[in-house]
């Protein structure tokens, strides 16, 4: 009873005064090295089983493919150069020249319980992630980083109903605040007098984590009361989360 | 020799435990937290995953007492509150206490069946929770939206007691073994 008291009372401790705590630290750096081997090995893993299961397709494309063997050699040069640009490396490769101290990191794991909207990041404070940063990626904001830890850190994405950003609407520069709510994102405290439209490009305005300009999302709903002080607008994320890869920690 | 004394009702079989060797259980945990930060999420139905940290928490709890049950889902606790970075001791608080009452339930006839133990794991998705989010609010935290929590967690119980009911049923060593009841 006692040591388990003792522990609550050390993560409760350490969750009022904004820092991990040594148990979170000691955990998060074991386990930390595990989750980007799990990780990893869940990716070859289902690149295997994809393979398994689609054998019987393959066998009868490769005897197509036989026969353009000596067509497709004559490709093989231009498709080194393609497979050498893949897209989400490239589109990092892009992100980092826009901002050249960013670190580069890969997405390991996720909320254990999918409470809420946090994924885990295989860059800590050793690699220079500060709390507070913010996370993007080639398609626009990731989240901020809200715990850091030697090796790893937890980011919390946009969509979380915790994440509160900055955010304006490009067209009219209408401010708001960007809320999550849980698979999207709403745009809270826009002036009334906005004309908000289906389609409206949402971006970060000037903040503590992100600099302005970075896209959020599009506009697919406005909620507009007559008499109610602000509006506010349903907002498409112009990140796919459901497949979160590389992203992009953003230096301050 | 023991002899029985006339006039005396035979005492109770003794209630043995078998708890498994501390570094089997710190390595399945380890394996487990893993899993539940890296598959639990392609695993999700209807925004609902299944704990494995908590099945192994219940698991462990009917194999010992109360005091185990309390300890081991305080470090199971601990593990899940690491890897989320933000819960502060929401999950140890929950798990802790989860774990105890899965403790205190050992050896009744509660861990006696699957009848009985496949609720159980649903009804323990559901506690948790609910200590959860107490202490979530406590701590000044958001919790989402209570009717898509709720429809997730409803579906994280009924998850959870299937696993449990397949476990239970094609594993025989997750069974409960001890001898006597309370």
């Amino acid at each position: 009873m006692i040591v388990a008291a003792a522990v609550a009372l050390i993560q409760i401790e350490a969750a009022r005064s904004g820092k991990p705590s040594f148990l979170n630290s000691t955990l998060t750096t074991v386990i930390g090295f595990f989750q980007t081997g799990a990780s990893s090995g869940l990716d070859a893993a289902r690149d295997a089983l994809g393979s398994v299961v689609q054998a019987p397709r393959l066998a009868h494309d490769n005897a197509e493919l036989e026969a353009r063997n000596r067509a497709l050699e004559a490709e093989n040069v231009r498709l080194r150069e393609a497979v050498s640009q893949q897209p989400e490396i490239a589109a990092i490769d892009r992100a980092l020249q826009a901002e050249p101290n960013g670190i580069v990191a890969g997405t390991i794991g996720f909320d254990p319980e999918n409470q809420s909207r946090i994924v885990t990041i295989d860059k800590g404070w050793q690699a220079g992630v500060r709390l507070d940063a913010g996370v993007i990626n080639a398609e626009g904001v990731v989240g901020r980083v809200v715990a850091v830890e030697p090796f790893t850190s937890n980011v919390l994405l946009v969509t979380d109903a915790e994440s509160k950003v900055p955010a304006v609407v490009q067209r009219g520069r209408w401010w708001g605040i960007a809320t999550g709510t849980n698979t999207r994102v709403q745009l809270q405290y826009v002036s009334q007098d906005a004309q908000l439209r289906r389609g409206d490009i949402v971006v970060t305005g000037e903040g503590r984590s992100f600099h302005a300009g970075l896209p959020i999302g599009r506009v697919v709903q406005v909620f507009h009361a007559e008499g109610a002080l602000y509006q506010a607008a349903l907002v498409e994320p112009s990140v796919a989360f459901g497949h979160l890869g590389r992203v992009l920690v953003l230096a301050h | 020799m023991h002899t029985r004394v006339p006039g005396r009702a035979a005492a109770p079989p003794a209630l043995l435990f078998d708890p498994p060797a501390w570094w089997k259980v710190a390595l399945v945990l380890l394996a487990v937290a893993i899993a539940q930060a890296t598959i639990a999420k392609h695993l999700a139905f209807r925004e609902a995953v299944p704990s494995f940290v908590l099945l192994l928490v219940l698991w462990y709890g009917f194999r010992t007492d109360a005091v185990a049950g309390l300890l081991f889902g305080t470090i199971a606790g601990v593990c899940e509150d690491a890897l989320t970075g933000s819960t502060g001791a929401a999950w140890t608080i929950s798990t802790a206490i989860v774990g105890a009452l899965a403790g205190r339930t050992a050896g009744t006839f509660i861990s006696e069946s699957k009848t009985w133990l496949v609720p159980y794991a649903a009804l323990a998705t559901i506690a948790r929770y609910g200590i959860y989010a107490i202490v979530i609010r406590a701590e000044g935290q958001t919790i989402l939206l209570p009717a898509m929590h709720a429809h997730a967690l409803l579906w994280q119980a009924l998850y959870n007691a299937l696993i449990a009911f397949v476990l239970l049923t094609f594993v025989p060593k997750t069974g409960v073994s001890r001898v006597g009841l309370r």
